[in-house]
């Protein structure tokens, strides 16, 4: 049995796409979010405030989209993000707490960031 | 009783190791086996423990006299060395007999002793003790040094005592006679008179009343004995009359048969002897010996009474020592009578020399006459003889050369006289000096050349006439020609002639040894010789230089001499030229020149005689008084027992003269040419007499006494000094040097044998007080010794001899002496012998004790006495010392030590393996051996090795070790078996015989004394082993039922426990922990005390911990659970007073509740290094007041922090505040704080230990929060949600910042990942393990799983890179391990 997890898509005050994801998102349900990001293109904000947990592989997922992602974190998220690299692809707004209003925007430094992958 | 069959009364199969105690000993098994020892306490042998059948078995096999008492009533036994030295005729009866009826006579002594031995345990130790025994008929005296020893039985108790015993009766009695007959020998003073001898005697003999109770002297005077002494008994007793006649057979002492030689026994019985003095016994004597007072050759001075000691048989020992008492009185007799008769003789010998002084000074002159009829017929005789056969033209020339040497001495002393007088008629003539003097000096050119010396006469004619009385200067030339060749030995001799200004010069020089500067004012003194100084001849009667200057002064000429020392000498004569300074009317004109005259003759020819024999020609035959000697020989009794005679004297006619004299008479003579070979002779081969000229050159007869004097081989050599220096000053002078007698030349050949005869005689008859001496310290049974200052030992006593096996042949033994121990293979003895030396030459007096190599390489100890004594010959300090063998002494002493240092060692030791490896340590020390092996003979296979070095193993020792360790087994236990390199003993161990075999090396011999030691501490052993043994199953027992009771209980995660029992004396107690799982998840602790050790405190706390368990379970309140247990407590005996600490822990919330009944603070050490007592919810100890409300107090431990409970033997220790224990706790616990809670027990448990072991036992629970999280999931990815979830409410509990607990659940994550998608991806469902822990200060995080991960490969694995990198990024260490069972990942992040 898969790890819960909720998507919830959606649009934001700007009309840009919008995914809200809640839950903890591991190996066992990431197929779930790819399903998802995958049915679209376009920009797409994907709004993470409420996602306790991201592992490499949601991370994968993550990078696969990329280049069309905005991302939304609370601080708990923000270290795996940075480590990861994501940080440096795309843009991430974070809520400050987990849920909060406030929000800061992150802008790509340096597309040419190598990254792992 | 037969040594049959019967049943019951013997073991039917008696083996070697328990069964006949008696065996070892064949000639007292019989009367061993013949005491009905079912009649006494100790009751029949096979039922002996075997505590007495060690100590019977190690009495009869040792060969030292021992004897042993047993059990309630002291059952006496003893072996055979003890049966013949000391039991006598109470043998066999004492055998089984309580030992105070064996020994009642001496009870009163040994009674207490041995009560002393048996209350204490201590061992005794007396020596030389007096005891009067009853076993030889009588009462007697004897001594006895001896140790009683404890013998303890099979529980250690003090049962019975062993005495070693040396009966000392012989030394004692020996040195006590010995002491005496030393004093007697002893007298300081030169004894004078005979009543002083006697009244010497008395005083000494007078110090030793045990042997001697009383004593008379009488000494024959005519037909009568008179009372000349008396001791110990007064002087009008009827036993002491004052005078007896010999011929009376009714006298009280049979003085008849004492004036015949004989000596007697007599009973001190009738009326006569009524209330005899008793001496220093109670009773007194009943007999006495008489014994005469010897003189050699004639009937004895007189007799000695001696009054016997009735505690002592008159054996053999006893008569030597009477007898040699009486024999030195008789000498001391003898001696003073012959100093008198001497005396008288020196007087008369002085008177002789005046008259022959006085006689010789008036008739001198009329020797010429006689002498110009003797030397006339002789030089016809020559002449006319001139082809008569060689020895006699050799007599004649000897008579010749003889009478003009007497001629010249005559003339010079007219010369002299008349010189003195003023009548010496002088005749001045002139001559040419130059040529006279050339003429005299050719004369001796002959005898220089001879002597091997340049002769350079340099003698240029002078221009005017001296005027010399020419006889006058003849016998001033010859005379310092003489002189110069008699000081010369190479070099040359210089004659020289020359004019200075108004005056003709002559001088004489020579290379010879020269004048010392301090004779030099005295070179013309008359009569004045140069002592020792080195010559060709020490004839000479010091009057030529004397004559030289008063001659040279008759031609108002002078003389004068320079001289250094060792260069030469040279003389200078003046003579004036002219005729003003002479006498009118001496003057002549003209006369003609003879050449030498008749005057040089005797000078040449003197000289001649000193060269060496071959340079002039032998004379055998040539000597004067030879025919006269032969005949007159004959006249005097002959001489005694071909006496051997060294005849010293540089004149070499003298020499055969008295060689004849001597030889012809039948001496064996040796002839040597001065003192120094006279010394070298005398050294080589002893004569019985030197007859020694005074004057001799390099050492002369006066040194010659003297050196023989101080040497104590020779002190005593009689010695005859012969010199033409007559006068009652020279004798004295010749006396005072210590010889014997004084003759002066001339002699005639009767007299000088009369003296040697009477001198040998005299010699051996005073030879008999040093013989006496000799056979004195000969007979000392202690070790004597003489050592001069230098330390070299000069003289030694057979029983130095004995001891060391050094004998007098060898002496000296100078320092470093043979017999010390050697320096490279003993160091430590060597440097004991050193220091005990060293203190010996320092000291004036004392005693020391020195160990000492006999000859053969055995060690002796010995035990020195020395005192510095007064050569009275030489004055120089020399130490006389005695010595005792205390080997013996000493090795029982040791003995003590031994069995007290093993009986140390065999009760700390904490197991029988350590019993055995710290004895044969204690062995090894012992003998300082190489090593000590003991071999077990179990059943079976190879025996079980214990060794004091490395650990062999059977099939590696040398065959032949292995073959010595078998052949013990067959032997008798504890009966050694010495080889060429060890020793080796068989004995009881628990698992079978033991064979220990000590490896001594090469060359170590193994005395009886450690034979008898090492049987001695092999029974020691077997018992202690046997003991040991017992103690180790008691202790295994113990401990198993402890462990069996207290685990093996689970234990819940997080928590660690101990339980040590105490070290010493090797019990458990009644200490434990518990945990009980309860309701909810929580955990109920109980660590618990009860009071006493053993089994029975171990049954009772099992009783407590169940009953515990049973109520925690019941009811989870720590307080309600103790108030139970209170009643329960008090229906159990020997529960009372135990302490208990109970809690119950939630380990989700770290909440403690706890209740103490009396217990110990539990200790909870938060992450913060301080600690905190919880110290609260306390009561009374278990059962002392049950039904009382107990309290009960919370807490909550802070995550990482770590609870200890325990009891109070980890942390009280004498003489030291509880509060210290427990800050070491703390420290303990905070210094383990990177470690594993188990590693923290073990930590804690071993800083605690004090340095012996813990001396109580302790039981420790700790218990570090949160436990540790263990999970185990199937690799499906589905497990990775609860997991999270489990993870993260562990990491609640350790009180982690919120990011720390997300960079965790991410590393973890990804490494849940990584086990589930690699390691399982063919396998699903494979077990994945994860465990957390919580140290203080880090977090530690495993995953496990079962498969192989594959090396990342990020180009097809893009999101799996990236999940290594995160867990790095996430953790400060990550490692990943794969083998072959599955890849481990490991994780540790600090906690800030």
């Amino acid at each position: 049995m898969p790890t819960p997890l909720t998507l919830t898509p959606g649009r934001g005050p700007d009309g840009v796409p919008r995914l809200a994801v809640s839950g903890e998102i591991d190996m066992s349900n990431a197929g779930s979010l790819a399903d998802a990001l995958d049915g679209g293109s376009g920009p797409l904000v994907l709004d993470l405030t409420a996602v306790e947990y991201l592992d490499s592989a949601g991370l994968s997922v993550l990078f696969t989209h990329a280049d069309r992602l905005e991302v939304v974190v609370t601080p708990l998220l923000e270290p795996v993000l940075t480590v990861s690299g994501l940080a440096g692809l795309v843009t991430v707004h974070s809520t400050g707490a987990a849920g909060g209003a406030s929000s800061t925007e992150r802008t790509t430094a340096d597309p040419e960031l190598p990254g792992q992958e | 009783m037969e040594p049959s069959d019967r049943p019951g009364h013997r073991p039917p199969q008696p083996t070697a190791a328990d069964g006949d105690v008696f065996a070892t000993d064949r000639e007292m098994r019989g009367d061993l086996e013949a005491v009905d020892w079912a009649a006494t306490p100790l009751g029949p042998p096979r039922d002996w423990p075997q505590s007495l059948r060690t100590a019977v078995r190690i009495l009869l096999s040792s060969r030292f006299p021992m004897w042993m008492a047993w059990g309630e009533q002291l059952t006496f036994f003893c072996n055979s060395a003890y049966r013949r030295d000391t039991l006598g005729r109470k043998y066999p009866w004492a055998l089984g007999r309580p030992a105070s009826e064996v020994w009642a006579e001496v009870w009163e002594d040994a009674g207490p002793r041995i009560e002393a031995v048996l209350t204490t345990g201590e061992a005794t130790w007396d020596e030389g003790l007096q005891l009067l025994l009853e076993r030889s008929g009588y009462s007697e005296e004897t001594y006895h040094t001896f140790s009683y020893s404890p013998l303890r039985d099979d529980a250690g108790d003090v049962v019975g005592m062993l005495c070693v015993v040396t009966e000392e009766t012989d030394r004692v009695i020996g040195e006590r006679r010995m002491a005496t007959l030393r004093d007697l020998g002893s007298d300081p003073s030169v004894i004078r008179s005979e009543q002083e001898a006697l009244a010497f005697a008395d005083r000494q003999l007078a110090g030793n009343r045990q042997d001697l109770p009383f004593t008379l002297t009488y000494l024959f005077d005519g037909g009568t004995a008179r009372l000349a002494g008396a001791t110990g008994i007064t002087a009008n007793h009827p036993a002491a009359p004052a005078v007896l006649r010999a011929d009376d057979p009714g006298g009280v002492w049979p003085a008849a048969t004492l004036a015949g030689g004989e000596a007697a026994l007599v009973p001190l019985t009738g009326d006569a002897f009524p209330g005899l003095p008793t001496g220093d016994w109670p009773e007194p004597p009943v007999q006495a010996l008489v014994v005469p007072l010897l003189q050699q050759g004639s009937a004895p001075y007189g007799f000695l009474v001696a009054a016997l000691n009735r505690y002592r048989a008159l054996d053999e020992g006893y008569r030597g020592f009477v007898e040699l008492a009486a024999g030195h009185i008789a000498a001391g007799i003898g001696s003073a009578r012959s100093y008198r008769a001497q005396q008288r003789r020196a007087e008369e010998l002085a008177e002789l020399d005046r008259a022959k002084t006085t006689f010789f000074s008036h008739i001198s002159h009329e020797f010429r006459t006689p002498l110009s009829l003797i030397m006339g017929p002789v030089d016809e005789l020559r002449t006319v003889l001139a082809d008569a056969p060689e020895p006699v033209r050799q007599e004649l020339d000897a008579i010749h050369r003889n009478g003009l040497r007497l001629g010249k001495l005559v003339n010079t002393l007219l010369d002299f006289s008349r010189i003195e007088a003023g009548r010496m008629q002088a005749r001045y003539e002139p001559v040419d000096l130059a040529v006279v003097t050339a003429e005299l000096a050719s004369v001796f050119r002959s005898a220089v050349e001879k002597a091997g010396l340049a002769f350079e006469v340099d003698c240029p004619p002078l221009d005017e006439p001296v005027h010399v009385d020419r006889d006058m200067w003849e016998k001033v030339v010859l005379n310092l020609l003489s002189n110069a060749l008699k000081f010369t030995f190479e070099g040359a001799i210089r004659v020289g002639v020359r004019r200075d200004g108004a005056h003709a010069v002559v001088t004489v020089s020579d290379t010879g040894i020269g004048v010392p500067r301090a004779e030099m004012p005295r070179l013309f003194e008359r009569f004045h010789r140069i002592e020792n100084a080195r010559s060709r001849s020490h004839e000479g009667s010091g009057i030529g230089l004397a004559l030289v200057r008063e001659l040279v002064g008759l031609h108002s000429g002078a003389i004068t001499a320079e001289s250094t020392e060792g260069e030469g000498t040279a003389f200078t004569v003046r003579l004036p030229f002219g005729t003003a300074h002479l006498p009118a009317g001496s003057v002549r004109c003209g006369a003609g020149g003879t050449a030498a005259s008749a005057t040089a003759d005797p000078y040449v020819q003197e000289a001649l005689r000193w060269l060496p024999e071959g340079a002039v020609g032998t004379a055998a035959a040539d000597d004067p008084g030879a025919g006269a000697g032969a005949n007159d020989a004959a006249a005097v009794p002959g001489p005694v027992a071909r006496a051997r005679v060294l005849v010293a004297d540089d004149n070499a006619d003298m020499r055969e003269y008295l060689t004849r004299i001597l030889a012809g008479a039948g001496y064996r003579v040796t002839a040597v040419t001065d003192g120094v070979e006279a010394l070298h002779s005398v050294r080589r081969d002893t004569p019985d007499l030197v007859v020694s000229d005074v004057m001799m050159p390099r050492l002369d007869g006066l040194e010659l006494v003297a050196r023989l004097r101080g040497d104590t081989r020779t002190a005593s050599m009689p010695v005859l000094l012969l010199s033409a220096r007559a006068g009652q000053e020279a004798s004295i002078e010749g006396l005072r040097a210590g010889a014997d007698d004084y003759l002066v030349k001339p002699f005639a050949a009767a007299e000088l044998l009369a003296r040697v005869r009477t001198n040998i005689e005299l010699a051996r008859l005073r030879s008999h007080h040093v013989r006496w001496r000799t056979a004195l310290i000969d007979s000392l049974q202690e070790a004597f010794f003489v050592c001069d200052e230098s330390g070299a030992v000069v003289e030694i006593n057979a029983a130095f001899t004995d001891m060391l096996g050094y004998g007098p042949e060898d002496l000296p033994y100078a320092p470093v002496h043979p017999w010390w121990p050697d320096a490279a293979t003993d160091p430590d003895a060597h440097r004991q012998a050193d220091e005990a030396f060293s203190g010996v030459l320092e000291h004036a007096q004392g005693s020391c004790t020195l160990p000492v190599t006999h000859r053969d390489g055995h060690r002796l100890w010995a035990a020195v006495t020395y005192n510095t004594a007064q050569d009275p010959e030489t004055g120089r300090r020399v130490t006389v010392g005695t010595f005792r063998d205390v080997t013996a002494e000493r090795y029982a002493v040791q003995r003590e030590k031994a069995l007290a240092a093993l009986s140390t060692c065999l009760s700390r030791a904490a197991s029988l393996p350590e019993a055995l490896s710290g004895a044969l340590a204690e062995l090894k020390a012992l003998w300082r051996a190489h090593g000590v092996l003991a071999a077990v003979f179990e059943r079976g296979d190879a025996p079980v090795l214990t060794a004091t070095d490395a650990d062999p193993r059977w099939e590696e020792l040398p065959a032949e070790r292995r073959d010595a360790l078998a052949g013990l087994r067959r032997r008798t236990p504890l009966t050694p078996v010495t080889g060429d390199t060890g020793a080796g003993v068989l004995l009881e161990h628990p698992d079978g015989p033991l064979a220990v075999w000590i490896d001594l090396g090469e060359h170590r011999p193994f005395t009886t004394e450690d034979q008898l030691l090492l049987s001695l501490l092999a029974g020691h052993l077997a018992q202690g082993l046997a003991r040991a043994h017992q103690i180790d199953q008691q202790r295994e027992t113990a401990i198993a039922l402890q462990r069996a009771i207290l685990g093996p209980a689970r234990l819940p995660d997080g928590f660690a426990v101990r339980y040590e029992p105490a070290t010493r004396p090797l019990e458990v107690g009644g200490d434990w922990y518990d945990t009980v799982a309860l309701p909810g998840g929580r955990i109920g602790i109980v660590v618990g005390d009860c009071v006493g050790r053993g089994l029975e405190a171990a049954s009772v706390m099992g009783q407590l911990r169940s009953a515990c368990r049973a109520l925690m379970l019941q009811d989870p309140s720590p307080a309600q659970t103790l108030m139970a247990l209170d009643q329960f407590a008090a229906s159990v005996p020997g529960a009372l007073c135990t302490t208990v600490f109970c809690g119950v822990l939630d380990p989700g919330t770290g909440e403690l509740t706890y209740s103490s009944a009396g217990h110990p603070p539990g200790i909870l050490a938060p992450p913060d290094g301080s600690t905190r007592l919880l110290d609260a919810g306390r009561s009374l100890p278990l059962a002392v007041r049950p039904g009382r409300q107990r309290p009960e107090a919370a807490c909550t431990l802070p995550a990482r922090a770590t609870l200890l409970l325990y009891t109070d033997g980890l942390v009280e220790r004498r003489r030291r505040p509880l509060s210290a224990g427990i800050d070491q706790v703390g420290e303990a616990v905070h210094e383990g704080r990177g470690l594993p809670v188990d590693d923290l027990a073990t930590e804690v448990m071993r800083r605690l230990a004090p340095a012996g072991g813990y001396d109580d036992d302790v039981a420790l629970l700790l218990y570090r929060h949160p436990a540790p999280l263990e999970m185990s999931f199937p690799a499906e990815s589905a497990q990775l949600a609860p997991v999270r979830k489990a993870l993260r409410d562990w990491l609640a509990q350790c009180d982690l910042p919120p990011e720390a607990v997300q960079n965790v659940l991410v590393a973890a994550g990804e490494a849940c990942a990584n086990a589930i998608e690699h390691g399982h991806r063919h396998a699903p469902g494979e077990t994945v393990r994860l465990r957390a822990e919580a140290f203080v200060e880090n977090l530690r995080l495993t995953v496990a799983d079962s498969g192989r991960w594959k090396a990342p490969q990020p180009e097809l694995n893009a999101h799996r890179g990236r999940g290594v990198a995160l867990m790095r990024a996430m953790m400060q260490h990550v490692s990943i391990v794969p083998g072959p069972s599955g890849t481990t990942v490991d994780m540790q992040m600090r906690i800030a």
